[in-house]
C-alpha cells in the first residue's frame, strides 16, 4: 500500500502558524510520498494530487488541510478522477482544530500527531463501494387532516401513487369543524371542502377511512404497511341524504348538540357516507330497513390490508388536550364552561346549532371568558406554548362581540399574536371592545346558573369576582404521533431547523401538528415540504447509501443477540447468527461496538482504522497530559470545528478521532488508549435526547461503567463523556479544558 | 397603600446593595431560605386569585411578594406582616402552573425576617402566643365552649402539658430564641 500525503498552506492560514516544510519531511518517514501544496482544494492544487496519484503510483491518500466537512468531498472526486476509489481519502484536519486554535511548537506538535494519525488510518483503508437502492413510486399519508390532504394533493398531482389512511370515518380533521380561520376570517370548511372533494376525485389518491396502521416494516424505498379497516356498516350504495336512517334511530348522543347514533359526521364529510358511532348504537337495525339503498349493513367485517410504499408521511396532527386535567376549572361538571373547540363547533354555520352559540339550557350566553393556556405554559400538564390558542381565542371573542352583541373578556398570561396580520388582528379586537385581563383564574364555581370567575388582574394588583354566562377553556395541542416522540410528546424530527419534516428513519416524514403545534398556514407548508422531500426521493428512483453500512463476520459470531438489542433501526435478524441489511442500516455503529466477540465491522469506521490511529497516536507523546478525543460527527466534531471557526483557543492537549456517532466508541478503544499512555480519554456525543440515531445514551453508558471499572484500579475519571451540541462550541471548550486540569492535577 | 416600600423605587440602589452590602441577591437569598422554584414565577396571578391574603387586603401576597423580591427588595418589606397572615392553606401551590410553591417564598420571607431580627409586633405576639399556649392565635370563646357542654380548653397543647413543654423544645431549638422572645435551650 502506498500512501501520499499532501500538505495544504492555505495561504497563511496553516503556512503562517507552522512549519509546513518541517512537516512535509516528517510526514515522508511515514508516507511513500509527501510534499506541501499553496491551497490543495483549488484547481492547481485538485491537479497536482492527481498528478502525483498516477505518477507516484498511490493507493490511499491524506490530505492535511481544513475540515473533512469543508472539502472531503471535493478530494473523493480529485481521487475518483485519479483512478483510485474515493473512499482512500483520508483528511487531517489541522486548520480547524489545529492552526485556527493553538500556535508556536505546540501547534506544529499536534499537526505533527494529526497527520501521523492519519496516515496511520489512510494505510488501512479499503475501497468501498455505494450501494443502491430502488425506490417504489408510491406514499402513504397517515392521517387526512388539513396537512395530509394537502401533501397528498402535492403528490398526487406530479403524477405519484397515494394511500391516505385516515382514523375516523371521514377525511378533514380538526379543520372540517372549526368556524371561521384567522387572520382572514374565512369560513373553515369552505376552504376545506375543495380540497377534500379533490383528493376524493384525484385518481392517484386512494382514501382510506375508518382504517388505522397496525405495522409497519422495509426499509425507505420499500415500506411495508399493515393497515386495519374498521367495519363502517354503511356501504357505497350510501346516497349520504341521512335523514331515512338517522330520523328513525332511536339514541340521541349529545355531540356539542344533539345527533343520532347513525351520523353525518358534518354535511361535508368525505366521502359522504353515513356513519356509526358504534359505542352508543344499540343495533336495533331499524337504520337498515329505513334505508332504500340498502346501504347499511351489520354483517361487515374488520379487514387488514397491506400497502407497499417507498415514503410515508405521517400527518397524525394532534390530541385536544383534555380540560378535565385541569380541575380547577370544573369541566365536564359545569355545562357552561366549554372547550375553545366546542364554541367552535357551535360557531360552524354547519355545526350542531347552526352558528348561534347557545348554552345548553338553550340561553343566549351576554357574558362570556376566555381562559388562555389551559394545559399550556403549565410544568404539571404541558410545559410549551401550543401556539394557536391566543390567535384562536382573538378570533372567537371578535365573532362573538361583532356578531352576537356578546362582551367577551379574555384572561390571558401573555398575548402571542406573531404571524403576518396577526398582531393587527389583536389590535382590531381591542377596539371592537374586546376586554383584556392580564391575571390566570385559580378558581370558578356555579352561582344561580352563571358561572363566578377568581381571578387577580395583575397589572392593577386587585383580586375580583366576576360573574359569566359561559367560560371557554382555550385548551392547547398535545402530541399524536406513531413516531418516536420528543420530551413535549410531539414527533421528533431530524433537525428543528434545517430539517422540520425528516425524521430519524430514512424515508420516513412528518407534516402539520404531529411534528409540534402550529396553525394551518404552517401546516399546510410544512406538509408541501413533507410532500416535496417525499417526491424528492421518489423521483430519483434510486437511493444512493454511504458504503458505511456495518456487516456480520459469520465465522466470529456467536448468536448472543446483543446488537439487535442496540439496534434502534431493526436493522439485525438473528438467525442463530447475526445478519443486517446493509440498505436499512443507518450506519451509527452501535452494534459494532456492543458486539463482544468482534464479529462486526463497518465501512470507513473500521475496527482496523480507528485501532491504526490510536497506536499511532501512542508512539511519540507530545503533550502532557494527552487527551485523546473520540467526537461525534454530528455534534462533538462539528462544535470543535465551530471552535476553530470562532478562533476560540483551548489547550492543546487534545487530539481527536472522528467518529461516526459516540455510540460507535467501543470500550476496547479506550482501553487501549489508556493502556498506551494516553492520560484521559473524552467521548464527545450529542446532547442527551439529541443523538441522531437515538444510541447516545448507550454511549453514556459505556463511559459511566469505563469509569466505575477504572475506579477498582484507583484510575477512576480517566474517562469523560462530554454531552453538547454542534452549536456549543465554547461549551465544549470549557469542559475539555476542565478535563485538563482534572488530569494535571492526579 | 404601599406604605413601606417607596412609590418610585432606585433599582441602581438595589443592584448595588446586593453587589456591595448584601454580598448575593436577594433572590438567591430567599432560594437559599427554601423558596427554589421563585425564578420561575411569570406573574400570571393563579396564585393571588385565590389568596386569602390577597382578597383580605394585604399588601405584599404571594405574587407581589415573588415580584418585590426579584426586583431586590428586601428591607423594606420587614416591617410588612403579610408573610405571618398566611395560613397555609397551600392552594398557591396546587394552582400555579410553574412549581413555584409561592408558600414557600412567603415562609423563606419569615427566615429571612427572623434571621434579620425583623420581626412585625404582630408576629411577635404570635409566636409568644405559640411558646406560652401551643397556638399562635390565642383561643377565645371559653364561654361558648362551656355553653355547649365542651370542656373549657381544646384538646391541644393548651390542656396538654406534655405535648406543651415537647412543642417548647422544638422552638427552643430554632432561631427563635435569638429574638429574646422566650428563654434558649
Amino acid at each position: 500500500m502506498k500512501v501520499g500525503v499532501f500538505i495544504c498552506h492555505c495561504g497563511l492560514n496553516i503556512a503562517g502558524k507552522i512549519n509546513v516544510k518541517e512537516l512535509v519531511e516528517y510526514a515522508g518517514k511515514f508516507a511513500d510520498y509527501a510534499e506541501d501544496v499553496d491551497y490543495a482544494c483549488s484547481e492547481a492544487g485538485q491537479e497536482e494530487i492527481a498528478r502525483a496519484i498516477a505518477e507516484e503510483k498511490l493507493d490511499s491518500i491524506v490530505v492535511a488541510a481544513c475540515s473533512p466537512k469543508l472539502h472531503e468531498a471535493t478530494f473523493r472526486r480529485v481521487a475518483a478522477k485519479a483512478g483510485i476509489n474515493p473512499y482512500m481519502v483520508t483528511i487531517a484536519n489541522i486548520r480547524e482544530q489545529c492552526t485556527w486554535v493553538h500556535s508556536g511548537i505546540e501547534a506544529q506538535l499536534k499537526a505533527m500527531d494529526t497527520i501521523r494519525m492519519a496516515i496511520a488510518r489512510a494505510k488501512q483503508s479499503k475501497p468501498l463501494e455505494r450501494k443502491r437502492a430502488r425506490i417504489r413510486r408510491a406514499v402513504a399519508v397517515v392521517g387526512g387532516g388539513i396537512a395530509g390532504i394537502e401533501a397528498s394533493l402535492t403528490m398526487a398531482k406530479a403524477g405519484i401513487k397515494v394511500y391516505l389512511i385516515e382514523k375516523r370515518p371521514s377525511i378533514g380533521g380538526h379543520m372540517a369543524l372549526l368556524n371561521e380561520v384567522f387572520p382572514t376570517n374565512d369560513c373553515s370548511i369552505c376552504i376545506l371542502a375543495p380540497k377534500m372533494n379533490e383528493v376524493w376525485e384525484n385518481e392517484n389518491i386512494e382514501v382510506i377511512t375508518n382504517a388505522e396502521v397496525e405495522k409497519i416494516s422495509g426499509r425507505v424505498g420499500n415500506f411495508r404497511l399493515k393497515v386495519l379497516k374498521h367495519p363502517r356498516y354503511v356501504n357505497e350504495n350510501c346516497k349520504g341524504c341521512i335523514d331515512d336512517c338517522s330520523s328513525v334511530c332511536p339514541v340521541e348522543v349529545y355531540d356539542v348538540g344533539i345527533r343520532k347514533a347513525i351520523y353525518m359526521p358534518f354535511p361535508q364529510a368525505t366521502p359522504l357516507y353515513a356513519a356509526i358511532d358504534w359505542e352508543n348504537c344499540i343495533r336495533c337495525e331499524l337504520c337498515v330497513k329505513a334505508c332504500k339503498p340498502d346501504a347499511v349493513d351489520f354483517s361487515q367485517k374488520p379487514e387488514e390490508i397491506e400497502i407497499n410504499v417507498g415514503a410515508i408521511i405521517f400527518a397524525t396532527g394532534f390530541k385536544p388536550f383534555d380540560a378535565r386535567r385541569k380541575p380547577e376549572y370544573g369541566y365536564g361538571k359545569l355545562e357552561n364552561v366549554i372547550t375553545s373547540l366546542e364554541l367552535e363547533r357551535l360557531l360552524s354555520a354547519s355545526g350542531p346549532t347552526m352558528g348561534e352559540p347557545i348554552r345548553r339550557d338553550g340561553k343566549k350566553p351576554e357574558k362570556v371568558a376566555f381562559i388562555q393556556c389551559v394545559g399550556s405554559r403549565d410544568v404539571n400538564t404541558n410545559p410549551y406554548c401550543s401556539r394557536v390558542c391566543c390567535m384562536a381565542s382573538l378570533k372567537n371573542a371578535l365573532i362573538l362581540k361583532e356578531r352576537f352583541g356578546i362582551d367577551v373578556t379574555i384572561f390571558y398570561i401573555d398575548m402571542r399574536a406573531a404571524g403576518r396580520g396577526y398582531e393587527e388582528y389583536y389590535r382590531m379586537t381591542m377596539e371592537k371592545g374586546v376586554r383584556f385581563v392580564r391575571g390566570i383564574v385559580g378558581n370558578l364555581y356555579e352561582k344561580d346558573g352563571r358561572i363566578v370567575v377568581r381571578y387577580e388582574d395583575t397589572l392593577l394588583s386587585r383580586v375580583f369576582d366576576e360573574e359569566f354566562d359561559m367560560v371557554v377553556l382555550a385548551i392547547g395541542m398535545e402530541g399524536n404521533s406513531l413516531l418516536p416522540k420528543s420530551e413535549d410528546g410531539f414527533a421528533e424530527v431530524a433537525h428543528p431547523k434545517l430539517r422540520p419534516v425528516e425524521t430519524s428513519t430514512k424515508g420516513m416524514f412528518v407534516a402539520g401538528t404531529a411534528s409540534g403545534p402550529k396553525d394551518i398556514q404552517e401546516s399546510v407548508a410544512s406538509a408541501g415540504l413533507a410532500a416535496s422531500k417525499a417526491m424528492q426521493l421518489i423521483c430519483s428512483g434510486e437511493e444512493e447509501l454511504e458504503p458505511f453500512n456495518a456487516y456480520v463476520i459469520p465465522d466470529k459470531c456467536v448468536g448472543c443477540g446483543l446488537c439487535v438489542k442496540v439496534c434502534r433501526f431493526n436493522s439485525i435478524t438473528m438467525d442463530g447468527k447475526a445478519a443486517i441489511d446493509a440498505k436499512a442500516c443507518a450506519m451509527c455503529g452501535a452494534c459494532v461496538a456492543a458486539c463482544p466477540a468482534d464479529a462486526i465491522d463497518m465501512g470507513f469506521f473500521s475496527d482496523e482504522q480507528i485501532m491504526a490511529e490510536i497506536d499511532a497516536l501512542t508512539e511519540e507523546k507530545n503533550t502532557d497530559p494527552l487527551i485523546l478525543a473520540f467526537a461525534c460527527w454530528y455534534c462533538g466534531y462539528s462544535a470543535l470545528d465551530l471552535a476553530g471557526t470562532l478562533k476560540l483557543s483551548y489547550p492543546p492537549n487534545i487530539r481527536v478521532i472522528r467518529v461516526p456517532c459516540s455510540g460507535r466508541v467501543d470500550a476496547e478503544w479506550i482501553v487501549r488508549a489508556l493502556e498506551r499512555g494516553v492520560d484521559g480519554v473524552a467521548v464527545i456525543g450529542c446532547r442527551p435526547s439529541e443523538c441522531h440515531f437515538g444510541v447516545n445514551s448507550i454511549a453514556m453508558k459505556r463511559v459511566e461503567g469505563l469509569n466505575e471499572a477504572l475506579e477498582l484500579y484507583g484510575e477512576g475519571g480517566r474517562v469523560k463523556g462530554i454531552w453538547c451540541s454542534a452549536g456549543e462550541a465554547r461549551k465544549l471548550v470549557n469542559s475539555l479544558s476542565e478535563f485538563v486540569e482534572e488530569l494535571r492535577k492526579r | 397603600m404601599e406604605e413601606h416600600v417607596p412609590a418610585v423605587i432606585n433599582l441602581t440602589y438595589l443592584w448595588k446593595k446586593e453587589r456591595e452590602e448584601l454580598g448575593e441577591k436577594v433572590i438567591e437569598t430567599i432560594k437559599g431560605f427554601g423558596a427554589e422554584g421563585i425564578e420561575y414565577c411569570m406573574q400570571c396571578g393563579a396564585c393571588s386569585s385565590i389568596c386569602p391574603l390577597a382578597t383580605t387586603g394585604f399588601e405584599w401576597y404571594n405574587r407581589r411578594l415573588i415580584k418585590a423580591i426579584d426586583f431586590g427588595i428586601r428591607d423594606e418589606l420587614f416591617d410588612d406582616v403579610t408573610p405571618w397572615a398566611c395560613v397555609a392553606c397551600n392552594r398557591c401551590v396546587e394552582v400555579c402552573p410553574r412549581n413555584v410553591n409561592p408558600f414557600e417564598v412567603m415562609f423563606a420571607m419569615r427566615r429571612l425576617m427572623i434571621e434579620e431580627l425583623a420581626v412585625p409586633m404582630t408576629a411577635v405576639q404570635a409566636l409568644k402566643s405559640l411558646y406560652d399556649h401551643g397556638h399562635a392565635v390565642y383561643t377565645t370563646g371559653r364561654e361558648a365552649r362551656k355553653k355547649v357542654g365542651l370542656p373549657e380548653k381544646p384538646p391541644t397543647t393548651d390542656s396538654d402539658e406534655k405535648a406543651l413543654e415537647e412543642l417548647r423544645v422544638l422552638l427552643r431549638n430554632t432561631k427563635l430564641p435569638e429574638l429574646g422572645l422566650f428563654p434558649m435551650s
